[in-house]
C-alpha cells in the first residue's frame, strides 16, 4: 500500500514540476513578444514624427532635399503592413543614420536651428530615441531571461518539446559599431 | 555653489563671532545639566536620610513631593533654555551657512518635508506613528527644483513580557536627509531603486527572493556593479531603463561611494525621491564641548550641499527632452 502511495506522490510532484516549468517558460516566451511589440511602439512614435521634421527643415533648407526625400521614402517602405522583421530591423537602421545625417546637416542653417517648432521636434525626437533605446534594453533582458530558461535545467528539458529556440538580441549593426566619419555624413 | 575657502572667509568673519557669542549660553546650559544631577543626589540622599529617621508618614509624601516638583521645575527650566539655545544656533549660525551657498535657497529650521511628500516617494511604505524633522531647505539649482529636510520616522512596538507587563517600543523607519527634485523626463507609472540587501546576503539566491514585491516588477539592469548594489522595481520595464540610463546607474554608483549610510531613490510623478540614512541627529549644536569650530560648520555645509552634489551627479539640468 505504501508503495502506491509514494508511487502516487512523485508522479503528482513530478506533474506539478513540469506544469511550473510549461508555465514558466510560456511566460517568458509571451515576455519576450510583449518587449518586441513595445519597441515596435516607440518606432511607430519615430515614424510619425518624421513628417513633421521634413516639412520644418524643408521650409528653411531646400538644399537638402535629397536627404529628407530619403527619409520620407524609408518611412513609407517601413510603414507597409508586409514587411518582415529583418526588413524592418534593416529599414529602421536606415531610418536612424538618415536622422542622425540630417541632423548634422542642420547645424548649416541657424535660422532653423532657433525656429521653436524645430526645437520642439528636437526634443521629441531626442524622448523617441531615449524610449527606443529602453524598449531595446528592455527586449534584451526579456531575450537574455527566456535564452536562459531555455538552456538551463529543467526548462532546456521542456524547450525541445515545447519547440522553443534561442533568439538573438538587438545588436548594433556593422555600420553602427564602426566610428562614424564625420565627412561622410557631410556629403549626404 | 559656494567653495570652502569662501566658507572659511564666511567662518572667520562672522560665525566665528556669533558662536562665541553663544559660547556663555552653552556653557550655562552645561552647568545647568550638571547641576540637574547634583540636585537629584542631594535630594535623593535627603530624602532616604529623612526616611531612615523614620518620622510621620504624612512628612515623607510632603518631602517626596517637593523634591519631585523642584527638578521637575528645574529640568523644565534647562529645556527652555536649551531650546532658545538650539534656536539662536539655527537661526544665526546655520542659516548663515544655507545663505552663503545660495541666498535664494529658503531655510525653515522648523519645518520639514510634508507627510505626502515623503507618502508620495514609496520609499517607506510602513505606517508610521510619529513623523518628526527639522531644517527645510527649498529652492532651485538652474531649471532643477528641489525640496530638502531632515527626517526621521518612527513606529510604535506594543510588546507584552511573560508577566503580561506592556512594552513600548519605538523603531525608526527612517531616520537622515530627504530630498526631491523635479526630474528631467516625464514619465508616468513608478519606479524604485533600493539598496540590494537580500543580494548582498545571498547572492543569487537573493534575487530569485526579490521577485515578490508589492512596488511592481523587478527590473534586470545590465551595469554589474549597480545590480550588486541595488535592486530595481518598475511599474513598466521600459520606462524604468527610459529613466536609468548607463549613465544613470554611474552616477548612482558613484553617489553611493560617496555618501555614508544607505541611498534610496524612487521615481514617482516626474520628480526624483532621494533619502540617506543617518544614525545621529544632524544640523544640532553639541552643548558639550565649544562651539567655535570650523569642521561642524564644514560638516553642515557638505551635508546642504549634497542636493547639489545629486543634482549634478543625475544630470538633471540637461532638459533635451521634452520636458523642460
Amino acid at each position: 500500500m505504501s508503495t502506491t502511495l509514494i508511487l502516487v506522490i512523485v508522479i503528482a510532484i513530478l506533474l506539478l514540476v513540469t506544469i511550473s516549468v510549461f508555465n514558466s517558460l510560456t511566460n517568458k516566451k509571451n515576455q519576450v513578444t510583449n518587449a518586441f511589440g513595445s519597441v515596435d511602439v516607440q518606432l511607430k512614435n519615430r515614424y510619425d514624427l518624421i513628417p513633421n521634421l521634413v516639412a520644418t527643415v524643408q521650409q528653411y533648407a531646400a538644399h537638402e532635399k535629397e536627404l529628407l526625400t530619403k527619409i520620407t521614402d524609408l518611412r513609407t517602405k517601413a510603414l507597409q503592413p508586409n514587411i518582415t522583421s529583418e526588413d524592418r530591423v534593416n529599414l529602421d537602421n536606415q531610418i536612424s543614420s538618415a536622422l542622425s545625417g540630417l541632423m548634422v546637416a542642420v547645424e548649416n542653417y541657424p535660422d532653423l536651428k532657433a525656429s521653436q517648432n524645430f526645437i520642439d521636434l528636437q526634443r521629441s525626437l531626442n524622448e523617441v530615441e531615449s524610449q527606443i533605446a529602453a524598449a531595446r534594453r528592455a527586449y534584451n533582458a526579456a531575450v537574455t531571461d527566456y535564452n536562459n530558461a531555455i538552456e538551463m535545467f529543467p526548462g532546456n528539458l521542456m524547450a525541445g518539446m515545447m519547440l522553443l529556440k534561442i533568439r538573438q538580441v538587438f545588436t548594433a549593426t556593422e555600420t553602427e559599431r564602426g566610428s562614424v566619419n564625420v565627412k561622410d555624413l557631410f556629403k549626404s | 555653489m559656494a567653495t570652502e575657502i569662501e566658507l572659511k572667509s564666511l567662518f572667520e568673519k562672522q560665525l566665528k563671532e556669533k558662536l562665541s557669542a553663544l559660547e556663555s549660553t552653552r556653557k550655562g546650559i552645561l552647568r545647568r545639566h550638571l547641576l540637574t544631577f547634583a540636585l537629584l543626589a542631594v535630594l535623593g540622599a535627603g530624602n532616604f536620610f529623612l526616611i531612615s529617621l523614620n518620622p510621620h508618614e504624612a512628612l515623607i509624601i510632603v518631602s517626596v513631593l517637593i523634591s519631585v516638583a523642584l527638578l521637575i521645575y528645574f529640568i523644565y527650566q534647562t529645556s527652555k533654555k536649551k531650546k532658545k539655545y538650539r534656536e539662536k544656533f539655527k537661526s544665526d549660525v546655520v542659516a548663515e551657512v544655507v545663505k552663503l551657498i545660495n541666498p535664494d535657497w529658503k531655510y525653515l529650521y522648523d519645518y520639514c518635508m510634508s507627510q505626502e511628500s515623503y507618502k508620495q516617494s514609496g520609499l517607506f511604505p510602513h505606517h508610521y506613528d510619529r513623523y518628526n524633522g527639522d531644517d527645510f531647505v527649498t529652492g532651485q539649482i538652474d531649471q532643477t527644483d528641489f525640496q530638502f529636510s531632515e527626517l526621521h520616522t518612527q513606529y510604535k512596538q506594543v510588546t507584552y513580557g511573560p508577566k503580561g507587563q506592556r512594552h513600548e517600543n519605538w523603531i525608526t523607519i527612517f531616520r537622515g536627509l530627504f530630498i526631491h527634485a523635479d526630474f528631467n523626463k516625464n514619465f508616468a507609472g513608478s519606479t524604485f531603486v533600493l539598496p540590494d540587501t537580500a543580494e548582498r546576503l545571498l547572492g543569487a539566491l537573493g534575487q530569485s527572493l526579490q521577485k515578490f514585491s508589492s512596488r511592481g516588477d523587478l527590473v534586470k539592469l545590465e551595469n554589474p556593479e549597480f545590480e550588486k548594489l541595488f535592486v530595481v522595481y518598475s511599474s513598466d520595464q521600459v520606462e524604468a531603463r527610459y529613466i536609468l540610463t548607463p549613465s544613470m546607474m554611474e552616477a548612482m554608483v558613484n553617489l553611493y561611494r560617496r555618501f555614508d549610510g544607505e541611498i534610496y531613490f524612487s521615481f514617482v510623478g516626474s520628480r526624483v525621491y532621494f533619502a540617506n540614512s543617518f544614525n545621529v541627529a544632524l544640523f544640532e549644536p553639541n552643548i558639550f564641548r565649544s562651539g567655535v569650530n570650523f569642521s561642524d560648520i564644514k560638516e553642515m555645509f557638505d551635508l546642504f550641499g549634497m542636493t547639489s552634489v545629486l543634482i549634478q551627479e543625475l544630470n538633471l539640468n540637461t532638459r533635451i527632452w521634452t520636458k523642460k
